[in-house]
């Protein structure tokens, strides 16, 4: 019987053979991020352990990476106090830090060449996930977690069932991965692939650009999944070595895997996507929707806060304005993204149509640093990957859910908009 | 594993541990506070009439979505000795294991609030013996259990350094 990508990782890292769905292993972590929402307890709990013993070390502190980017500028002095502790835990132990304004952990561990295919990566963050683009299995831990790590190189796993999802066809113009995963969380429902592994294949996942790849993965969380894996090709090799990464290992599906459900998805036949207020699974195309008023736009996120969706906002923003009474911010995912962006103009573009753009972070996505919390009875439009009630600080307002195509042509308007229907939203990265 | 008694207290589904039971949506407010909140607003009073030794029983989905690792150390200062529910948020199942606190999937129809259980963790039940309700559960796989006999992750790394889970549970 064969194996999934899942039990293959995690088996290579735990001694050797691949393991088994439903097992428990102890396994090498090659690599763990700690960002500042989870490292204040961390880091203190790290203090008390090692308090007084000459003999605690942490021998794998240089393999985790510490991320100043949910507080990204720090809202209070708790915040702004964890931030100098980490400081000063990565100066004294030498593990990578990647400060304010650098960029959302899931961004920066890859573009810092951190991981590699076949790798075995955990993050104190659920969208962790991420990392599955590049054929390694990454998964969302906590602080405790990540000590563990640091202090062993190890971690537990529980190694997950696979439910195996196929891509028919390159998607149109105007519709991205954003879309793809809104259509499983329409099938499956919020957590609806909780506790299990997703592994997208076939060839619309080969015609995606690696930035949608990224969506794809990261936005499985939503589906509650653990893990959400591509294999890798020519794309996921060039841009691993552009950014430096190890030599890859990469690790296939076997053909007689056993997984809980094979999926398929006409990719080819998809229109955008929304998913309505409150509820990340309340799905709909955006052509049942059209004429729906909004008031605010926000692209920014790990889901998709990329260069291809600041492209694809500015193809359709070009010299144009923002609907009247519409109040539109981009928060570029990552301080690299941030400055190609400025090179090729982008934020330019998008300043003159009447958008804010914000320093790299996390901000449009929770009401964290408290920048951008709308008023009684607007409608926001975002391209991030949660919209429960109050999420964005006002729980009387509401927050739909789509590609940043469908942010962006929506905020030209005024009304949630199919990015087909626009000039400039069947702008798409030469492959 | 020695059995766990106590009242069971309902929660409803799809409860985010992060929303109703940790200081992510009250920054700067301790646990020790939170403990004094935790679940209001989805069953008023449930904390102030809460004792030390009760077991949460809840809907599907307990911690939902992303979960910090307070909410645990919030249920332990709460004094929760258990969480049964038909299913658990993955992050929040892992962040209870790693933190000594029981949890037990399983069909939750018939309890209500008050009644008497008894959990077996290694035996595999849980039972309300005045209703004569009585479920198996699979047992905890063993790497599980010796992680909660422990008290938690780090207890347990701090007795096997070298994460010998296995002879643990022989
Ligand atoms: S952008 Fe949002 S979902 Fe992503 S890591 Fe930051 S807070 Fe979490």
């Amino acid at each position: 019987m064969g194996h999934t990508i899942a039990e293959k990782i995690l088996g290579h890292h735990a001694g050797g053979k691949p393991a088994k769905a439903g097992e428990i292993v102890v396994a090498d972590v090659d690599f763990a991020m700690i960002h500042d929402a989870r490292a204040g307890n961390a880091l203190k709990m790290i203090e008390k352990l090692g308090a007084g013993r000459a003999d605690f070390a942490l021998p794998h502190v240089k393999r985790t990476a510490l991320v100043l980017d949910h507080y990204s500028p720090p809202p209070n002095m708790e915040a702004a106090n964890t931030h100098v502790a980490m400081r000063a835990f990565a100066d004294k132990h030498g593990s990578p830090l990647y400060d304010v304004g650098d960029g959302i952990c899931h961004q920066v561990l890859p573009e810092g060449g951190h991981l590699t295919c076949g790798d075995l990566v955990v993050g104190t963050d659920t969208h962790s996930t991420t990392y599955g683009a590049f054929n390694a299995f990454g998964t969302g831990v906590e602080g405790t977690d990540v000590s563990a790590v640091m202090m062993t190189g190890k971690l537990w796993f529980r190694v997950p069932e696979t439910i195996r999802i196929e891509l028919n066809g390159a998607l149109q113009p105007g519709v991205w991965a954003k879309d793809v995963t809104l259509t499983m969380l329409g099938r499956l429902g919020a957590e609806g692939a909780n506790y299990q592994a997703l592994e997208y294949c076939g060839s619309g996942v080969a015609a995606m650009a690696i930035d949608d790849r990224m969506t794809l993965s990261n936005h499985a969380a939503e589906l509650g999944a653990k893990a959400a894996l591509l294999e890798a090709d020519e794309k996921t090799f060039a841009w691993l070595k552009a950014h430096g990464a190890a030599a890859p290992q990469p690790v296939k599906a076997d053909a007689d895997a056993v997984y809980t459900q094979r999926i398929v998805i006409d990719t080819a036949k998809l229109a955008p996507q929304v998913a309505r207020q409150h509820n990340i699974d309340d799905v709909v195309a955006v052509p049942d929707v059209a004429g729906q008023k909004i008031q605010v736009a926000l692209i920014g996120t790990c889901t998709n806060g990329r260069l291809d969706d600041i492209r694809q906002a500015a193809a359709i923003l070009k010299g144009k304005k923002l609907a009247k009474g519409v109040r539109m911010i981009v928060t570029p995912a990552s301080r690299a993204i941030y400055l190609t962006a400025l090179r090729e103009g982008l934020f330019e573009i998008l300043t003159a149509a009447g958008a804010s753009v914000e320093a790299a972070g996390c901000g449009t996505c929770v009401n964290i640093t408290g920048h951008y919390i709308a008023g009684d009875d607007q409608v926001v439009i975002s391209s991030a990957n949660r919209n429960f009630k109050g999420r964005l600080g006002n729980p009387k307002s509401e927050i739909w859910i789509g590609s940043a195509a469908t942010v962006a042509a929506s905020a030209l308007t005024g009304l949630i908009t199919d990015a087909r229907t626009v000039a400039g939203g069947d702008w798409r990265a030469a492959a | 594993m020695k059995i766990i008694k106590g009242s069971a207290r309902i929660l409803g589904k799809e409860v985010s541990t992060d929303i109703h039971c940790s200081s992510k949506y009250l920054p700067g407010k301790d646990t020790a506070f939170i403990a004094t909140v935790a679940f209001d607003n989805v069953a008023p009073g449930f904390a102030k009439t809460f004792i030390k030794g009760d077991i949460i029983v809840a809907g599907e989905n307990f911690g939902i979505n992303s979960s910090r690792e307070q909410a645990v150390h919030v249920m332990h200062q709460m004094g929760v000795a258990a969480i049964i529910a038909p299913s658990f948020g993955r992050q929040f199942y892992r962040n209870a294991i790693n933190n000594g606190m029981p949890v037990i999937e399983c069909d939750i129809s018939g309890i209500v609030a008050g009644d008497a259980l008894e959990v077996d963790l290694a035996g595999g039940s849980i039972a309300v013996p005045a209703k004569n309700i009585v479920r198996a559960v699979p047992p905890l796989p063993a790497a599980v259990q010796a992680l909660l006999e422990a008290g938690g992750l780090i207890p347990f790394l701090q007795k096997h350094p070298d994460w010998n889970l296995k002879e643990q549970t022989a």
